[in-house]
């Protein structure tokens, strides 16, 4: 009996890491054309570790049967360490996601409780959304998961991008069994995407956008999950607000701070 | 006619008693082998769907029409706008086979104690009219069901170990919602249960309909699904013909389904046993055959010279023929009395008080539907008096090689010992 259903194919990238992917590759923006596509990666995901941000984010859900918009607040500390806050609608305000490591924690205000997600929901939604828990525990390491190469490289729709193609090491304990991305080479600012199964089916695409300067940073402020099985659905995550490098330690991802945020 | 070739067969019967008690009691055995062992084998096709049906799911459920196989939450019966849930199952219990019917909803989320969180799902329940549908509020370990509206919980054993509660604590249930919002609130264990089934002790959370409604913000009339109990299992596939017509111009895209239809591995299943009958009576008796055949071989070989002699007077060998056949179905007629003696007491006795088998076996489940270790025993009408026509087959079929040689003896050469 089928009581309780989980999403199959839990995702990748993440809320921070989806600024962090942003990030990645403008910082690598000032490496030489001549490097291969690994290594572009390598020094961006390199560059990443150590990083801290803070920023205010809305997302909004559509789904078949509801929309809804949420806002949030999210800081993170490096790849292991992030908190996300709602802020808004008022029936969910004040539910916590507090990442830590490989650890998910979510604390309640209405019944003032924080319960740590069992192993078993890390492919389910997360608040409802396209994003999966697994999206927020697994770190972006692309370099070790993954052998990376060009694909494509030249004009797409006029604009100078690389291609790459992502395909899981054979020790690789992750579920997409191939990743396209899209860069565009002037900036290098990520274009869309797309993650594919074992049976090389389409599953979801992500698209950025809205590319601003942030804390010195170009990154984009608008990303769109799109599931390619359930279309009309999606969900968009934008930027209202975001700093980096700002003053955080890892007491800052702590159960107690999860409890009454600062 | 056949009058004095009874006697005689009776009487040649007699002359050598042993060995015609020990033939008899062979086929007597054999009859009595195949009636218990097919009595056996319905009692666990009947376990098995009475469990199966009868602990949770009901013999009869009714969705709207696409709820199946997705169990979408938000494929609720009669849609977004819900339906008179009270009407809806008044209708379905107003068929003659159904004895309770229970409106239900679905979920599935988080159950939190302490450092526990387990994932469950959830299922709604009115708990006044449900114990009449599904066994399970029945098994009781300790604490009482959740109260209508209340925040409770009716867990599983297994839940209860896992999270380590018991009634009376407080657990914090999480649901997505059906607004996508994130349903959480603090409820009480009202009792723990214990059903058997693995699965469902540890993973499945009963709530009052009304209190699960409201955690997943669903108004109060929407439902996923009303079960109902139909005494006999068998009776519900009739009765889902009949509620498709009845319910379709009040309560439209609504499906009722009986068992056979969301459990069919319970059909496979005793379609698989009843094809076993077949090869239980057909080995039993094909070994039967060679034993009475060799016995009666014997026993027209010993009276030869009397068959010759009856020859030598005039008697035709049609008439020694048919003497020999009569003596089998005389012989038939003693084993199926003692077959009977056998049997009937013992397949009464296992029907009433089946028994217990826990020293050798503990519960398991097939299909789906739980089996207790006792030996349930159903009785099988049809295959006694199969068996009984298969007996005297046996016994004709075994009789014929002899017969026909003992009216093919040359009189001359057997009188004169030759």
């Amino acid at each position: 009996m089928v009581l309780l259903r989980i999403r199959e194919r839990p995702g990748r990238p993440v809320l921070t890491s989806m600024l962090g992917l942003g990030v990645l590759l403008c910082a690598a923006g000032g490496l030489g054309g001549q490097n291969t596509a690994e290594e572009i990666v390598d020094r961006v995901d390199r560059m990443m570790r150590g990083e801290s941000s803070r920023g205010r984010v809305e997302m909004e859900i559509v789904t078949q049967h509801w929309t809804r918009s949420m806002v949030m607040e999210i800081s993170s500390l490096g790849t292991e360490h992030a908190l996300i806050r709602i802020a808004s609608p008022r029936k969910d305000a004040g539910t916590t996601t507090l990442k830590s490591g490989n650890e998910i924690w979510n604390y309640l205000p209405r019944v003032d409780r924080t319960i740590k997600l069992p192993s078993s929901l890390m492919g389910s939604a997360w608040m409802g959304s396209h994003f999966t828990n697994d999206d927020l525990v697994k770190e972006h390491r692309l370099i070790e998961d993954y052998d990376i190469e060009i694909s494509f490289e030249g004009s797409r729709d006029g604009v100078d991008v690389w291609e790459f193609r992502l395909k899981p090491r054979p020790e690789a304990a992750v579920i997409w069994d191939r990743i396209s991305y899209q860069v565009r080479k002037s900036d290098l600012m990520p274009v869309w995407a797309r993650f594919y199964d074992e049976r090389d089916d389409l599953i979801r695409t992500i698209e950025w956008s809205e590319y601003d300067r942030s804390s010195g940073r170009l990154v984009p402020m608008l990303m769109t999950i799109e599931p390619a099985d359930k279309p009309g659905e999606s969900t968009t995550v934008r930027y209202t607000d975001l700093a980096f490098d700002v003053p955080l330690t890892e007491a800052d991802f702590s159960l107690r701070t999860l409890r009454s945020p600062p | 006619m056949s009058g004095p070739w009874w006697r005689i067969g009776w009487r040649n019967l007699g002359r050598n008693p042993r060995r015609s008690l020990f033939t008899a009691g062979g086929l007597a055995v054999g009859y009595a082998a195949v009636v218990v062992m097919t009595g056996l084998g319905r009692g666990m096709v009947a376990e098995m769907i009475g469990n199966g049906t009868g602990i949770l799911s009901g013999q009869l459920q009714v969705h709207a029409e696409g709820y199946l196989p997705e169990r979408s939450v938000h494929e609720t019966i009669g849609g977004r706008e819900g339906i008179d849930v009270d009407a809806l199952v008044g209708a379905v219990a107003a068929d003659p086979t159904v004895s309770a019917a229970a409106p239900r909803l679905y979920g599935g989320g988080l159950v939190s104690a302490g450092d526990h969180t387990l994932a469950a799902g959830f299922v709604g329940i009115d708990p006044a009219r449900e114990p009449a549908v599904s066994a399970i509020m029945a098994a009781g370990e300790t604490g009482r069901l959740p109260g209508a509206g209340e925040n409770e919980l009716w867990i599983g054993r297994e839940m209860a170990r896992q999270l380590d509660v018991d009634a009376g604590d407080i657990v914090v249930v999480v649901a997505p919602a059906a607004d996508g919002s994130l349903g959480n609130d603090l409820f009480t264990v009202a009792g723990v249960f214990r059903s058997g089934l693995g699965d469902v002790d540890a993973s499945v959370a009963f709530i009052p309909l009304d209190a699960l409604q409201q955690l997943m913000a669903l108004p109060p009339g929407r439902v996923h699904e009303v079960a109902a109990r139909i005494a006999d299992p068998w009776d519900a596939a009739a009765a889902e013909e009949r509620l498709l017509g009845e319910l379709a111009t009040d309560f439209p895209g609504t499906a009722p389904r009986a068992w056979n239809r969301f459990q069919p591995e319970m059909v496979e299943y005793a379609a698989l046993f009843e094809s076993m009958e077949w090869v239980i009576i057909v080995v039993v008796f094909i070994m039967a055959v060679f034993g009475v055949a060799n016995t009666m071989l014997m026993a027209t070989f010993e009276r030869r010279r009397e068959f010759a002699l009856l020859l030598a007077i005039g008697t035709t060998p049609g008439v020694i023929l048919r003497s020999v056949i009569w003596e089998a179905f005389v012989l038939g007629v003693v084993s199926l009395t003692l077959g009977a003696i056998l049997t009937f007491p013992v397949l009464v006795w296992w029907h009433n008080a089946p028994p217990d088998m826990s020293w050798l076996y503990g519960d398991f489940t097939m299909a789906g539907g739980l089996i207790r270790p006792v030996l349930r025993v159903e009785y099988p009408p049809e295959m006694m008096v199969l068996g009984a026509v298969a007996l005297f087959a046996t016994a004709l079929l075994a009789a014929v090689l002899p017969a026909y040689r003992a009216g093919r003896l040359p009189p001359a050469d057997t009188l004169a010992g030759r």
